[in-house]
């Protein structure tokens, strides 16, 4: 008897378990929308908080972040099969700012598709900069107001990172400035990285995806370099440690998430 | 504020009866054992007031799958308890949460309150089979870091499920040997929740809790099983139950979700001497946990949004003739909902009904 009961129970509990999945297919995407990047600044796992936080690096130094300002361009967006959609370059280079709240960046008129992977430059192509001032357009303004610019001679700073430091032999905050960028055309500190989206960004009439990045500037010198600010705490022009900072910053960016959906307000 | 009052009031109210009712229990004349209940334990001096009782105390309990109706609100509370066969009542459950308002360990927490307050009816069909129906009003409302703060209310998602009894315990007689030691009950439901309650998309974006909602706008099916043992006038229930979600009209799916729990109770017996009005008070112990599949969005996977939950459980519920009330609490033991972004607090349930 007892038994008769435990084995009803048993089916019961294996027909409550057995679940139905739905393999639902997205019928074909038509028509174009915007995507949005959002450039979601953090630190170390934390949110990046201007002047307000200290964290201490691998290397052993106390960073307060006052200034995270940096320029993405050259936006490629690759679809499931392979196909890359380029954004007209004109329209491609944007200043990302911690201060300003610049930290999205909308892309328009996007053909429909099911984007896979994001593709983007880390400051302004020789191309570009080649094109003299007249053919950098607005850009040339936005990245002045936002301090991207040295001098037109010698270029926009890609990486505009500053804040005060203590280390073991630098004991009294000390201010840091790491200004990143090509220098003229002698020194090509401009880089593309590629990143794989973790849930596919749906374009279409009614869809219009938000591809959510963590960016962590802790990367910049406690990324596949180890830049020590006790040893140099202002590197602008520096034939060794830009270009290093330039693969640092490559690393620092991830996308956590895609929203998919009409997305009017993020 | 609103809201507090609300559920201030509720309380106040429930309270008062309830306590009413206690207070008229203790004054009782309990004059030995005078009645014995549930059917499950009877001596031969007892049974003469059983069979005069209508063995309305069956173990029975469901897991209302869809608190809120959505995610990670739904409740292994239990569709009443112990104690109530056939009823109709009300019940109100707040529920609190935390969720996490960024994508990083220092961003914000937001304060969440899922209340509810359900109408609930178990109606006999027939020996063997039940219906089952609940209809839910939410008001849910949030507080942003910001000081901010977001409401949403309305009725939620109606779910009506059928109950078979396959095994019905067996009523004692006078003889010792027409008698069982352990009575066994097994009931096996199927049922439907309905897309009544509002799903607006514009809650699932962002990072925070994406069951912030009063309805998953999607038809699911409803599995469900409730087994129960007693001895005397102890009792063990089992449950489990499964909701099969679909994709709702906007293209969002909840996952499926997965409820079990283990309760064990005691139930104390006595009656008011003068009206012969049965009374019985029943703690109850146990744990309870829900587990959640991932959500899709336009058919593709939700970061973050599958989990499980395990909460401990202490009740007691009360019966004073027709009426029967309780109040249970759950406290998480441990969790992991949304990865780590959504944490359950508390919950709180408190049921009047009126026994059929």
């Amino acid at each position: 008897m007892n038994f008769n009961y435990i084995k009803s129970l048993v089916l019961i509990l294996a027909i409550s378990i057995t679940a139905c999945s739905s393999d639902d297919d997205n019928n074909s995407l038509s028509g174009e929308n915007k995507l949005r990047v959002e450039f979601d600044n953090g630190v170390n796992g934390d949110d990046l908080l201007l002047g307000a936080a200290t964290y201490t690096n691998t290397n052993g130094e106390t960073l307060t972040i006052n200034r995270f300002n940096y320029i993405v361009s050259n936006f490629v967006l690759i679809d499931a099969e392979g196909n890359e959609f380029t954004y007209p370059k004109d329209d491609s280079y944007f200043v990302i700012s911690e201060e300003n709240e610049l930290t999205e960046v909308v892309l328009e008129n996007i053909p429909a598709g099911k984007y896979v992977a994001l593709k983007f430059g880390v400051g302004v192509d020789q191309e570009k900069y080649q094109q003299g001032a007249e053919g950098q357009g607005n850009f040339l303004q936005i990245a002045e107001d936002n301090e991207m610019m040295w001098s037109w001679q010698a270029g926009y700073k890609f990486l505009n990172f500053e804040g005060t430091f203590t280390s073991e032999t630098v004991t009294e905050p000390t201010v840091f400035q790491i200004h990143m960028g090509s220098h003229g055309s002698s020194l090509d500190n401009y880089r593309e990285v590629t990143l794989q989206l973790p849930t596919q960004a749906l374009v279409s009439d009614n869809l219009s995806p938000v591809v959510h990045m963590a960016i962590d500037a802790n990367q910049v010198l406690d990324g596949q370099h180890k830049i020590k600010l006790s040893e140099k705490a202002v590197i602008m022009i520096d034939e060794v440690k830009s270009p290093q900072i330039s693969e640092n910053v490559n690393g620092m960016f991830r996308v956590d998430h895609v929203h998919n959906g009409d997305n009017i307000q993020h | 504020m609103n809201d507090l009052q609300n559920i201030r009031n509720i309380l106040v109210l429930l309270l008062g009866i309830f306590g009413g009712t206690f207070l008229r229990a203790e004054s009782l004349i309990d004059s030995t054992k005078v009645f014995s209940d549930f059917n499950f334990e009877t001596s031969n001096e007892d049974s003469e007031y059983n069979k005069n009782l209508k063995t309305t105390t069956e173990f029975f309990e469901f897991d209302d799958c869809d608190v809120c109706g959505c995610g990670s609100s739904g409740g292994s509370m239990g569709y009443g308890t112990i104690g109530n066969g056939d009823f109709v009542g009300l019940r109100y459950i707040t529920q609190q949460y935390q969720s996490r308002d960024g994508i990083y360990n220092n961003s914000p927490w937001i304060d969440e309150n899922f209340n509810t307050m359900q109408a609930w009816a178990r109606i006999p069909i027939s020996q063997k089979i039940k219906l089952n129906v609940i209809v839910p009003y939410h008001f849910h409302n949030r507080q942003f870091a910001d000081g901010t703060s977001q409401k949403i209310n309305g009725l939620g998602d109606i779910s009506i499920l059928g109950f078979y009894r396959l095994i019905s315990p067996k009523l004692d007689g006078f003889l010792p040997e027409q008698q069982t030691k352990f009575k066994h009950n097994l009931e096996v439901g199927v049922g439907v929740k309905l897309p009544t309650g509002e799903y607006d998309r514009a809650n699932n974006e962002g990072s925070v809790n994406p069951s912030f909602q009063v309805g998953t706008g999607s038809w699911d099916v409803l599995l469900a099983s409730n087994y129960s043992v007693s001895h005397k006038n102890w009792g063990l229930g089992l449950l489990a139950n499964y909701t099969i979600k679909t994709e709702n009209d906007q293209k969002y799916h909840f996952g499926n979700q997965f409820n079990y729990g283990v309760n064990v109770f005691r139930t104390f017996n006595t009656m008011n001497a003068k009206t012969f009005t049965p009374v019985s008070i029943s703690p109850v112990l146990g744990v309870s946990g829900e587990v959640f599949g991932e959500n899709e969005s336009y058919g593709l996977a939700v970061k973050d949004t599958k989990g499980n939950v395990l909460f401990s459980r202490i009740g007691v519920e009360s019966t004073y003739g027709k009426i029967a009330g309780g109040v249970n609490v759950m406290l998480p033991v441990s969790q992991d909902l949304n990865g780590g972004a959504v944490e359950a607090k508390f919950r709180l349930g408190i049921h009047l009904n009126f026994v059929l």
